[in-house]
């Protein structure tokens, strides 16, 4: 190739240009080892959730039983609601710790403004569940318009909203009807009314996880400028995000009512850092791109059971954030070790 | 009539112009290389036409009906489709989520039917003979060839009138790259139009009918390929005759040994390997990519787990300790593969970009001595001549070739004096590259000792005094004078025994 006068020709081009490509021996697409590290965080959880239940069960009679399901379940349910959010936005690559301030304000308004009528409460709910899109809508905006930090902007919108519920409700209280108080206690086949929601929640979220919106989420939680690239518009993205993350966490407010059938100022801020634990836990990347609502559920679990557990050893209550924190540490490990052994596979 | 007419497009940023009045017209059924220094306005050109960038004058003409796309949604629903260098695949979604990202097949429930885009992935490979790739294998875990290659189908999935390959080949193996050149014939074949970016002039003659070379921003020529010689293309790039691209090479080393590796083992890829590098000397590590290069380099800089024995200007040091802890005068500097994830902070200026590694050497108890910084930062900028409007401008801006002379300031800044180049000039233009082998030879001479790995034999050839070639991730043999040929290279990096 030198006497093409400028030696710039390179070996590729030249060993062989003529020679029709020949096909590589294909290579197993996917091995089990592959298959179990990608999934290790999840496994990982599940495995805890069965040892505390195992324990729980071995401590306690009658765990392994459909009423504790639905006692576990009902318990777990507005964390889960409040987390099932925050995995949206997790998966997207952002964080929304807003939704401590929705919770609140939530309960305050279904406390103060449903009446005892059916329409009313139908009316009112649809209203905060309305309120909790358009606060997240409009995180999602500032996020996009500002381009600042998901963090400063629900960590000024969670104070907002901190400020608004005392405004409405000062105190704990306020009331909601009798018949809404016993949306828990509905059953049908066995199963309470929250096993049903958990169900109809996942059922939910493996039709959204496939849909066009649910992908395109993913990739932009994945690497931002290549969803760009490939015609993403963020701003719609981070609007829809967000917004649904405030939908769910005014869900979680509507759905905490029923429990304690009254309104708080201040509940909201124990949900903020437990729904990130919790999803997390079952898996949920911080970066983002990775996680599924399966892992947030079980993650929700781990961390309701846990409380039971402590209750039965019969030890301070003092030690369920503890071992809550150690939990996080081994599903942090857990995922760190197993995208290193994946790393290494690959090399 | 043309399928693509561009007149007097013009493109500016801030007060740079990047394209200041480019002509260019292209014909459907050809593949039309562009051929130009880094930052010649290629780039600019062709992500306006793929609507990843707006133009401020001109005019494009696509098919006889205007064409000025606000966003790549647009270009792609007229026709056009651009393979970048910068990859826009998403690592988290597997190969045919991505090579149909936002096209999917859906069902009534909107969601994505799976069995239609697994058949509708495995016809697009096929018919256009793709290299194996797994469609449900995540992007992430591939090689940066394997993701090039998604790229390329991502590209076709929108079944495009204008395909454009910027450097589509520049991170091939071999093989590879060869099937995308045949691949630029076919779909010229089919009608449609290739525009092709190269560095590699070799590629460009196989394959192009027709060139446009572009110089600082503007159209210098237009060429049928079969009508024009290498000597005045090359001429027309740099607007000067090209001295030569070689330098002149003198045997510098001296007795001293800088580098010795004894038995060294990485992972599965490298076993026993052993060699020594001299003071003053250039030793180039040759080979078929993937025989073990790579993971020599990452053994050697401590980045990968290695067994062996290592002595650095004869002392030796603990091989499992890394190595990037090792700075100063006795240290080890890397340029590393990946210039663009690995050398650069793309957001932080040439400044920055260049003191990093040695910001304790500007601080006096905690507070940085920024005239010091500066002086050092401008020494660099004109040592290397680094094309930077001032040097806070941001290194994500800068062209290729002027990236890559930042990733050796910064090196050079670190005063380690054995260096480790991997593949420097990749994707780097031709006048740069002629730079970056004189540097080299030049700091043999002042003592420096550089193991140097290239995809590009004649480099190897003309500017190392000594060619290992690995096989299997072993060395394969070790060429020298008259026997370090580009033949003698290859002969070895593929056949078992040994023919040099």
């Amino acid at each position: 190739m030198s006497e093409r006068g400028v030696n710039m020709s390179s070996m590729t081009a030249d060993s062989g240009i003529d020679r029709p490509p020949s096909a590589r021996p294909a290579r197993p697409a996917m091995d089990l080892r592959a298959l179990l590290l990608d999934h290790a965080p999840f496994l990982v959880a599940c495995l805890m959730l069965v040892v505390i239940v195992a324990v729980y069960g071995s401590l306690q009679s009658g765990v392994f039983s459909l009423d504790e399901l639905n006692l576990d379940t009902t318990a777990t349910l507005t964390l889960l609601l409040a987390a099932t959010g925050q995995t949206i936005v997790l998966m997207r690559g952002g964080i929304d710790l807003s939704i401590g301030g929705m919770v609140s304000f939530g309960t305050v308004l279904a406390a103060t403004r449903f009446g005892g009528d059916p329409g009313s409460v139908i009316l009112w709910s649809a209203i905060i569940l309305a309120i909790g899109f358009a606060v997240g809508a409009v995180n999602g905006l500032l996020i996009s318009t500002l381009k600042l930090q998901p963090f400063l902007i629900t960590l000024a919108t969670w104070s907002i909203l901190s400020g608004a519920s005392l405004i409405v409700l000062p105190t704990d209280g306020g009331q909601v009807p009798a018949w809404w108080q016993d949306f828990g206690s509905a059953a049908w086949l066995g199963l309470a009314s929250p096993v049903w929601l958990l169900i109809l929640l996942l059922v939910l979220w493996y039709w959204f996880r496939s849909t066009r919106l649910g992908i395109a989420i993913k990739a932009t939680g994945s690497n931002e400028r290549s969803a760009f690239l490939s015609g993403v518009s963020l701003t719609r993205i981070n609007l829809v995000t967000y917004g649904l993350s405030g939908l769910f966490a005014a869900a979680a407010a509507l759905y905490l009512t029923t429990q304690t059938g009254a309104g708080s100022p201040t509940i909201g801020k124990d949900y903020i850092l437990p729904s990130v634990a919790a999803a997390v836990i079952g898996g949920v990347s911080l970066f983002g791109g990775r996680g599924s609502l399966a892992g947030t559920a079980v993650g929700a679990f781990i961390l309701t059971i846990i409380g039971n557990l402590v209750f039965v050893l019969h030890i301070s209550s003092y030690w369920q954030p503890v071992a809550q924190g150690v939990i996080l540490l081994i599903a942090v490990l857990a995922s760190s070790l197993a995208e290193k052994a994946a790393r290494g596979q690959d090399q | 009539m043309d399928l693509l007419e561009v007149n007097g497009l013009v493109k500016r940023y801030g007060g740079i112009v990047a394209l200041g009045g480019v002509d260019f017209s292209a014909r459907a059924g050809e593949v039309h290389a562009l051929l130009g220094e880094n930052g010649a306005g290629k780039s600019t050109l062709i992500q306006i036409l793929a609507g990843a960038v707006r133009h401020d004058g001109g005019r494009i003409r696509l098919d006889g009906a205007d064409y000025a796309p606000v966003n790549p949604d647009e270009a792609r629903a007229r026709g056009i489709a651009a393979v970048f260098q910068e990859l826009s695949l998403v690592p988290d979604l597997t190969v045919e989520q991505n090579i149909w990202f936002r096209r999917e097949p859906l069902s009534r429930l909107g969601t994505v039917r799976g069995k239609a885009l697994r058949a509708r992935t495995l016809a697009l490979l096929d018919r256009y003979g793709f290299p194996h790739l797994a469609p449900e294998q995540e992007v992430r875990r591939l090689t940066l060839a394997e993701r090039q290659i998604v790229e390329i189908a991502k590209g076709l999935a929108s079944d495009p009138k204008i395909l454009i390959l910027d450097e589509a080949t520049s991170t091939l193996p071999a093989r590879e790259a060869e099937w995308v050149l045949n691949l630029t014939r076919q779909l010229a074949g089919e009608g449609r139009l290739v525009v092709f970016i190269s560095h590699r002039m070799g590629e460009v003659r196989h394959i192009a009918d027709r060139l446009t070379i572009f110089r600082n921003g503007e159209t210098v020529a237009a060429h049928e390929a079969n009508a024009v010689s290498d000597d005045v293309i090359v001429s027309q790039m740099l607007g000067r005759k090209l001295a030569r691209l070689y330098p002149e090479r003198r045997a510098t080393a001296t007795g001293r040994l800088a580098l010795e590796v004894e038995h060294l083992t990485v992972g599965k890829r490298v076993h026993d390997v052993s060699f020594a590098l001299r003071e003053g000397e250039v030793l180039g590590v040759g080979g078929l990519q993937g025989h073990g290069q790579r993971e020599l380099f990452q053994g050697l800089f401590g980045a990968a787990r290695v067994k062996g024995r290592l002595a650095i200007w004869g002392k030796p040091v603990a091989i499992n300790s890394p190595r990037q802890a090792l700075t100063g005068r006795d240290g080890l500097a890397l340029v590393p593969e990946d210039r663009r994830g690995q050398g650069l902070l793309l957001s932080k200026s040439v400044r920055e970009n260049l003191t990093v590694a040695v910001i304790r050497r500007f601080a006096r108890r905690g507070l940085l001595s920024q005239r010091k910084e500066a002086a050092l930062v401008k020494e660099m900028v004109d040592f290397l001549r680094i094309k930077a409007a001032t040097a806070e401008q941001p290194a994500g801006t800068l062209s290729g070739g002027n990236q890559q002379k930042v990733v050796f300031g910064k090196m050079l800044l670190t005063q380690a004096r054995i260096l480790m180049l991997y593949d420097p000039t990749r994707g780097v233009d031709v006048g740069t590259k002629g730079e970056i082998f004189q540097l080299m030879r030049d700091l043999a001479a002042q003592g420096y000792a550089i193991l140097f790995y290239s995809s590009d034999l004649p480099e190897l050839v003309h500017v190392a005094d000594r060619v290992l070639v690995m096989r299997n991730g072993a060395i394969a043999t070790t060429l020298e004078g008259d026997a370090n040929t580009e033949e003698g290279i290859l002969r070895a990096a593929v056949f078992e025994k040994q023919a040099a």
